[in-house]
């Protein structure tokens, strides 16, 4: 009975953090004077503008899926399947531009081949026409979302992977090669995780409007945000937010409907066996080589023209006067963040993996929705429900930063809790409920410390995306609580590119250094207790 | 003629022995069964067979050749012509009861035709004419057997590795299973390498027994 009340208030919570202002922001859409009205999208139909930002939206998120997935799958099959070295390494360095906010990788690509940028030092500033207005377009935010979504394809390819009852290759291996047993198993048995990646980089890099704003190429969420934030026409904004709802919706369901045939048993393996590894064999240099090279361009690279373009005391002690407090805002609501995504996350999980609830599959898609939808509607839907003059406690306050947060990233901790709880065997509950402990003890003492792990990196995935979320607070956060993000975005209309990079260099700093905190902890502990 | 050949092999896990000196020497055409109990190290000896693993120390030789030695695979798996029926079966999912028999026959380059041919008579062989489209999750449990023996026998073999291939079904079911891959080892006459931690299944399906206990075999 616990247990039911409380996963059924953790399912109201999502829908009214989550659902309601999707929901609400779709209403409002529609009523105009109190009637039923599609003015807001009429002007949105006729307008060729919208077309042609549609037009450029769907073109760039395609080329985006399609690069990511082509360049994804082989890395993550080559990083999660091979002996190629430092594997782990480079499975690290790979995810980094992912887990700082988008802009600033094309920040850092400005700093590097813009007309005034380090190229062009060096080179003279003719060197860097050519460059510049490549960077600045189609072609230049092709790139850098490639470089941010990568490790999405790359991710999943490896988590697929490792779900592969190994027993079902070694079948193959008895009468095949690996290139057979590749391409007739192990790729059809991942395929559902491709697919799923191909979803979510379409659907992210559509969303995605920092990036192609700060490289002036006019896509469709940026009218949303533009109406909302420079002509204040709300109902515009909603009208424009609607339509990336619902191409967000039709693909999840087309995806579902795909793979709902195709889901074989995929349940993790018991962690004492180990992968069957390829033997790169004498493939293991030149592999070795392009999977370096391609760390050194898309990560290395970019961080580096940060370090240079910032270098100085000077830089850092600027950017820390003018954006100090956003730092500490940013970080707090961070915090603040990752634990309630920590806690709504384990529940969400929990509910999904024990089937608790006849509706657990709705709810887990509804996070999975919330999550790859684009920023912009939830930010505009978060609005559209908050302010109201009874709601201002949530409207003018952080609190409603906080509650984009969990409606967008829910998703992350959920899946990270499924995970981990499906390592845990029931009978673990089971043997404790015949002790006679109920529910909450259950959870606190046996179900909780037994999926620790999967809390801290739950937690650790939390703050980051907490911590680089731009897209809605941008739109949601109160006059004064702007986070470090947001400043950043606003400052770089006219700041100094060393200021900028200096900020820039910060954001990494406060995004990453949790992360190793939280990776190395674990390692100094075990010396600890074995030494 | 040996079909396979183990000398002194022992195999280590983390440290921990899992197989200490094994030596043996299967014949062709025998059925050998290895019978011991669960965590002997049955398993492990199939696995250095078939090559998914290598034995730490001690050499390992099929038909004659030196497979395996010391630390380090020679002949990888696909290689050794060796055919195996797993304890989960591990049919793939993704396939039909024809995709799943098929596989091993297009890696050896055999031509569509007589791929179809060999396809009809081992399903034939094995009882399941009708079902060469059916996924494996659409099959009873017996019926999945079938089909993993299928899989294993079409390549025609030099010997056929069963890890406790009866062990997941009811008892019935298993006595009429164990009849039925006696009558086709009679029929083919391919040589057995049968595991297994029941005594009866044991002297069932044996030519002889080969007891496990602890990594070692017993004499
Ligand atoms: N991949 C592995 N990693 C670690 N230990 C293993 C692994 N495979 C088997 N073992 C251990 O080796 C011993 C023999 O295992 P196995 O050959 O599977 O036994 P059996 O098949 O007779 O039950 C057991 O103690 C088992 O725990
Ligand atoms: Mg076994």
């Amino acid at each position: 009975m616990v247990r039911r009340l409380t996963l059924a208030f953790v399912v109201i919570l999502l829908l009214v953090i989550g659902l309601l202002p999707v929901l609400s922001m779709f209403v409002k859409s529609v009523i105009a004077d109190g009637r039923l009205s599609l003015a807001a999208y009429e002007g949105l139909l006729a307008s060729v503008r919208q077309w042609t930002l549609m037009g450029h939206s769907m073109v760039l998120s395609s080329l985006v899926t399609a690069l990511t997935v082509a360049v994804g799958v082989p890395l993550g099959i080559l990083l999660g399947k091979t002996d190629l070295p430092w594997r782990r390494f480079f499975t690290l360095l790979f995810v980094v531009p992912l887990l700082i906010p988008p802009y600033i990788v094309a920040v850092s690509w400005f700093d590097l081949l813009g007309s005034e940028g380090l190229l062009a030092h060096v080179l003279g500033a003719s060197a860097t026409r050519t460059t510049a207005r490549l960077l600045f377009g189609l072609p230049g935010c092709t790139a850098v979302l490639f470089s941010i979504f990568l490790p999405i394809p790359m991710m999943l390819t490896m988590i697929f992977l490792r779900t592969i009852n190994p027993r079902l290759e070694e079948a193959g291996r008895l009468v095949a090669g690996w290139r057979g047993v590749m391409k007739e198993i192990t790729i059809p048995l991942v395929l559902p995780g491709v697919l799923l990646s191909a979803m979510l980089v379409f659907l992210l890099s559509f969303g995605e409007f920092s990036v192609p704003n700060f490289l002036r190429y006019d896509v469709f969420p940026v009218e949303s945000f533009t109406q909302f934030s420079a002509f204040y026409n709300f109902k515009a904004a909603t009208a424009a937010a609607v339509p990336l709802a619902a191409v967000t919706l039709i693909l999840l369901l087309a995806e579902s409907a795909f793979l709902r045939e195709r889901t074989y048993q995929l349940r993790p393996f018991p962690e004492r066996e180990r992968l069957p590894l390829i033997r790169l064999g004498t493939h293991r240099r030149w592999l070795f080589a392009s999977a370096a090279i391609a760390g050194l361009v898309i990560v290395i690279v970019p961080l580096v023209v940060l370090v240079i373009q910032s270098a100085g005391i000077d830089a850092y002690a600027e950017a820390l006067d003018r954006a100090g407090g956003s730092l500490l805002r940013s970080l707090a609501y961070a915090v603040a963040g990752a634990t309630l995504l920590t806690f709504l996350g384990f529940f969400t999980g929990y509910l999904v993996q024990t089937k608790a609830l006849r509706y657990w599959r709705s709810v887990d898609s509804l996070t999975i929705f919330l999550f790859a939808l684009p920023s912009t509607v939830i930010g505009i839907g978060l609005i559209s429900q908050w302010n109201t003059p009874w709601t201002n406690f949530i409207y003018g306050t952080p609190v409603i930063i906080i509650l984009g947060y969990l409606a967008k990233y829910t998703a992350l901790t959920s899946r990270i809790s499924v995970t981990q709880l499906a390592q845990i065997p029931p009978s673990m509950e089971e043997a404790a409920r015949v002790a006679g402990a109920g529910w909450f003890r259950r959870m606190a003492f046996i179900v909780a410390p037994l999926a620790r792990r999967g809390l801290v990196a739950g937690w650790v995935v939390g703050y980051i995306f907490s911590l680089r979320d731009t897209g809605i607070t941008m739109l949601v956060y109160p006059a004064g609580h702007e986070t470090l993000p947001v400043r950043i975005f606003t400052l770089m209309a006219n700041g100094s590119p060393q200021l900028i990079a200096a900020l820039c260099m910060v954001m990494i700093t406060a995004t990453l250094l949790p992360a190793g905190i939280a990776w190395m902890v674990p390692a100094v502990l075990k010396r600890k207790v074995i030494g | 003629m040996k079909i396979v050949g183990m000398d002194a092999v022992s195999k280590f896990y983390n440290g921990e022995r899992a197989l200490d000196n094994v030596s043996l020497e299967i014949e062709e055409g025998e059925r050998i069964v290895i019978l011991g109990p669960s965590g002997c190290g049955k398993t492990t000896i199939l696995r250095l067979i078939a090559g998914f693993i290598a034995p730490d120390t001690g050499a390992i030789s099929i038909a004659g050749e030196l497979v395996s030695r010391d630390g380090r695979i020679f002949t990888p798996p696909e290689r050794r012509n060796l055919g195996m029926v797993f304890q989960d079966l591990a049919l793939w999912p993704h396939l039909s009861v024809k995709g799943n028999i098929e596989f091993g026959l297009k890696a050896r380059g055999i031509p569509r035709e007589e791929r179809k041919r060999k396809i009809r008579e081992v399903l034939d062989l094995v009882g399941m004419a009708g079902y060469a489209d059916r996924k494996p999750a659409e099959l009873s449990g017996g019926q999945q057997q079938r089909v993993a023996l299928a899989r294993a026998l079409v390549l025609e073999p030099r010997a056929l590795l069963m890890d406790e291939p009866l062990s997941s079904l009811d008892l019935e079911l298993n006595i009429r299973l164990r009849k039925e891959i006696l009558r086709l080892q009679e029929k083919l006459g391919f040589t057995m390498v049968y595991v297994t931690h029941d005594r009866d299944e044991a002297a069932d399906m044996a030519t002889r027994v080969v007891s496990m206990k602890q990594g070692r075999i017993e004499v």
